[in-house]
């Protein structure tokens, strides 16, 4: 299908991009392994809370770690469209014969590139600190998570910028992204959360998606009672955010 | 192809607060000519490109490009159009030869053939050396030739080029108005250009509408537009000996005489243009009136733009025509 | 004497404008403001079983009253950054050329910049520990505990500006300068600013025990807690004046190196 076709090539244009721009590409692979190192690092000591189960908080923190390497790569796959949109360049793929949704799809679909390499980044910094990847089918659950997570982020991103136009909506993007990766389990397990972030992290899909993806990495076995509630939480966010990107494509061309 | 390249009826843009970019444009332009848009900035001129090349939805009116709708049928008009913008829409971190191939990707060419159209194409315009080079170390002459590349991947029948010399130097320039006047020969394709220069307009068009305020004032070859104004005219200055007066009575005989059109001297139109000008020389000598200067001016397209609106065309001045 | 006054006035009256810049542009103060309240927040509801739980953390009435030092030097970092990129954002568009052609005291040139992030600086401490103290911490040291934390906030709100300041002159760039950030992020991070020294392990205890940061933050918190010292307290203020006098003195440098180029 030519959908296909033109999403692919717009999305090897985006791949390239990332790879010829240093202060995006750099940023996008330090990240989250800084957020890895830092994280794990710093509050090393609350793992003996009794909450964690003696589990390593290396190993607690590698999920946390991907599903944010995953948004900013979806954060970023806004970013350059909102460049485009401001500097013209769209006007080139809004001019062409290109499906609608293509426009949509292969920044998206660059996004979720990128995440497999970031996800690949800090299971490896994890080996490093002594925590193997636990198995093949718990990876993979990982990684799926991070694919799902970089498209709901990335089709948050989009419809900022076919919205906003601009590249100073950036924050918006940034924002949206690290808060609801922040106000959910992102450092504790649920039932060690107090107060006002306990509520809202029940509320939180981002919750689900971690827990999930956690249940994977630290037991070493896919336990589908612990991670359907994730895919579910992540599919809802595609869905709903994929709405948000390409409701605004039938709107091109009024403004 | 029969069916007209462009045809409006009635076009209106408007913006929040009842601003008319595009004020009931009605325009009709057969297939195969270089059709040239003249009017001064904040005219509509961009806003008339970009509801033509599908990129904004009319308020009103309707208009085919091609032989389609471009609100009932635009993918059907994407197909058939090369757009070439102000702002040489392109990427500054892909190189030539990427963004070519982009191009044909998303017109639905097969890889192979992206890869064959954008060697060609990039021969065509003289860039195969900078081809690997990124974008961004193009020069402006070199960016518009690419641009210029981008839009013709798809072998469109109708090209939109939205004042495509703006900001060039002179060299630059005229490659570009060569370039143009070859695609228009050789491929036949009808090509649309918008520009803010009435040179480009007069040596490069078959056809010019000026458009001012969102509407058309004016519509027709640029010799017929000018010959419509009046005739050239031709002014002489006295020099030691003879007075304006004197001049004037002997240029009386060849047309109407404009008073206070010359310092110093006189002015006449002339029916007969050039081929007058040596008879009214020849009658000067003959009856011994001295002049110092002797000029003759043809009709500009400012003039009917002047005619038109009662002002000056913008940039007017700018972009001294190379002598042709 | 009296060449002394016109300076001071100079320095007050640019103070004075940079702070009424920072004011007017909301990207200038809003992430100073928000991104040290929202993880203070956020770290507080997450590590509120910490205390007493973790080994090594020392005793605290609540995570809150451990978590706002912190904050202030996160905020304090944030502001000078961007205190930076607009001193940057005055050389692009030509204020800065202005003003050298004035006769504008040089000094007042980096002195009425340096006073602005102080004052900023003070603010920020006095507002996050009076959103901590509205829910619920407290100062154990009292009024004079609460003058040193200031005093140490406003001595690295200094150090911070005068880093930034020599950014903006090496640099020229606002965005080159806001590109610093992630550094000092980093720094911040691989500090006790956080969470306690004691509780880490291995390589990065090392790094963080080495950072100066660590002993800014704890000499500040430790007034917050209980346990400071006059010891602590000298430490903190004398690391804190110490960053200082270097980056301003290699701001004073920069200085005078651009303006020696320009003449």
């Amino acid at each position: 299908m030519r959908v296909i076709a033109v999403s692919l090539g717009l999305a090897g244009r985006n791949l390239l991009l990332v790879r010829r721009v240093p202060s995006v590409f750099i940023p996008s692979l330090v990240m989250p392994l800084f957020i890895l190192i830092a994280t794990a690092g710093a509050f090393h000591g609350i793992g003996a809370l009794p909450q964690f189960a003696g589990e390593s908080y290396l190993a607690f923190t590698i999920p946390m770690a991907a599903v944010m390497g995953a948004g900013f790569a979806g954060i970023n796959s806004g970013m350059t469209l909102a460049r485009d949109l401001e500097g013209g360049f769209f006007d080139r793929l809004q001019s062409s014969p290109a499906p609608r949704l293509a426009l949509v799809l292969g920044p998206m679909l660059a996004a979720q590139a990128r995440s497999l390499v970031t996800t690949v980044v800090v299971l490896l910094a994890g080996m490093v600190g002594g925590v193997m990847p636990p198995g093949i089918a718990p990876t993979l659950v990982i990684f799926a998570f991070a694919l799902l997570f970089a498209a709901a982020a990335s089709f948050w991103a989009i419809g900022v910028a076919l919205r906003t136009r601009t590249i100073q909506a950036a924050p918006i993007m940034q924002l949206a992204v690290f808060l609801s990766v922040f106000m959910s389990v992102a450092y504790v397990p649920q039932d060690a959360l107090t107060g006002w972030l306990a509520t809202i992290a029940r509320y939180n899909p981002v919750t689900y998606i971690l827990d999930a993806a956690r249940s994977a990495e630290l037991t070493g076995t896919v336990v589908w009672a612990e991670t359907w509630p994730g895919l579910v939480a992540a599919g809802a966010l595609v869905i709903l955010l994929g709405a948000f990107a390409i409701v605004p494509l039938r709107g091109l061309g009024t403004r | 192809m029969s069916a007209p390249a462009v045809e409006t009826h009635d076009l209106v843009r408007e913006y929040k607060g009842g601003v008319r970019a595009v004020d009931g444009v009605t325009l009709r332009v057969g297939s195969g000519g270089i059709f040239g848009f003249l009017g001064p900035n904040g005219a509509g001129k961009s806003t008339m490109v970009r509801m033509l090349t599908t990129l904004l939805r009319p308020t009103a009116g309707t208009a085919r490009v091609a032989g389609h709708d471009v609100q009932e049928d635009p993918d059907a008009v994407r197909r058939r159009i090369g757009v070439a913008l102000q702002d040489a829409a392109i990427d500054p971190y892909m190189t030539g030869r990427e963004l070519l191939r982009l191009q044909g990707v998303l017109h639905g060419l097969r890889r192979a053939e992206c890869r064959a159209r954008a060697d060609d194409l990039l021969g065509r315009v003289g860039l195969e050396d900078a081809a690997d080079r990124r974008v961004g170390t193009y020069s402006g002459g070199m960016r518009r030739r690419l641009d210029l590349a981008l839009s013709l991947v798809h072998e469109p029948v109708v090209l939109f080029l939205d004042e495509p010399t703006t900001g060039l130097d002179p060299t630059s320039r005229v490659a570009l108005w060569e370039e143009v006047r070859r695609l228009n020969r050789a491929h036949g394709t009808t090509i649309f250009l918008t520009t803010q220069y009435l040179e480009e307009a007069d040596q490069l068009a078959d056809r010019v509408a000026i458009i001012d305020d969102g509407r058309i004032v004016a519509d027709g070859s640029p010799a017929a537009l000018k010959a419509g104004v009046g005739h050239p005219l031709l002014t002489v200055t006295a020099a030691e000996g003879s007075s304006p007066g004197d001049i004037a009575s002997v240029l009386a005989r060849f047309g109407q005489v404009v008073p206070g059109s010359a310092p110093g001297g006189s002015g006449v139109r002339l029916p007969g243009g050039s081929a007058a000008m040596a008879d009214a020389v020849r009658a000067l000598d003959e009856a011994g009136v001295q002049f110092q200067a002797i000029d003759l001016a043809e009709p500009t397209l400012d003039d009917v733009f002047l005619a038109c609106t009662g002002r000056h065309l913008e940039g007017a001045g700018e972009a001294p025509a190379p002598a042709a | 004497m009296t060449a002394a006054a016109p300076a001071l006035r100079q320095t007050a009256a640019l103070a004075w404008r940079s702070i009424i810049t920072t004011i007017r542009l909301p990207q200038a103060w809003f992430p100073a403001l928000f991104f040290p309240l929202v993880l203070m927040a956020i770290f507080t509801a997450s590590f509120g079983g910490a205390p007493g739980a973790v080994p090594g953390f020392p005793p605290v009435r609540g995570f809150l009253d451990f978590a706002v030092c912190g904050a202030v030097i996160q905020g304090v970092l944030i502001a000078g950054t961007s205190a930076g990129a607009a001193f940057a954002t005055d050389i692009e568009g030509g204020f800065f050329d202005r003003l050298v052609a004035s006769p504008t005291s040089r000094v007042a040139i980096l002195t009425g910049r340096l006073g602005a992030s102080m004052a900023l600086g003070a603010f920020q401490a006095v507002l996050f520990i009076g959103i901590a103290w509205a829910f619920g911490a407290r100062v154990q040291a009292g009024i004079a505990g609460f003058a040193i934390v200031l005093l140490i906030a406003v001595l690295f709100a200094a150090a911070v500006g005068g880093l930034g300041v020599y950014l903006a002159l090496r640099t020229g760039s606002g965005e080159a300068v806001q590109g610093m950030f992630p550094l000092f992020f980093a720094l911040l991070f691989f500090s006790s600013a956080f969470f306690p020294l004691e509780t880490m392990t291995g390589w990065y205890a090392a790094v963080a025990a080495a950072n100066p940061i660590t002993y800014l933050v704890e000499a500040m918190r430790l007034e917050v807690i209980g346990g400071a010292t006059p010891g602590t307290a000298l430490a903190g203020i004398g690391i804190a004046l110490g960053l200082a006098a270097i980056t301003i003195g290699a701001s004073a440098l920069a200085l005078r190196r651009r303006l020696r180029v320009a003449a």
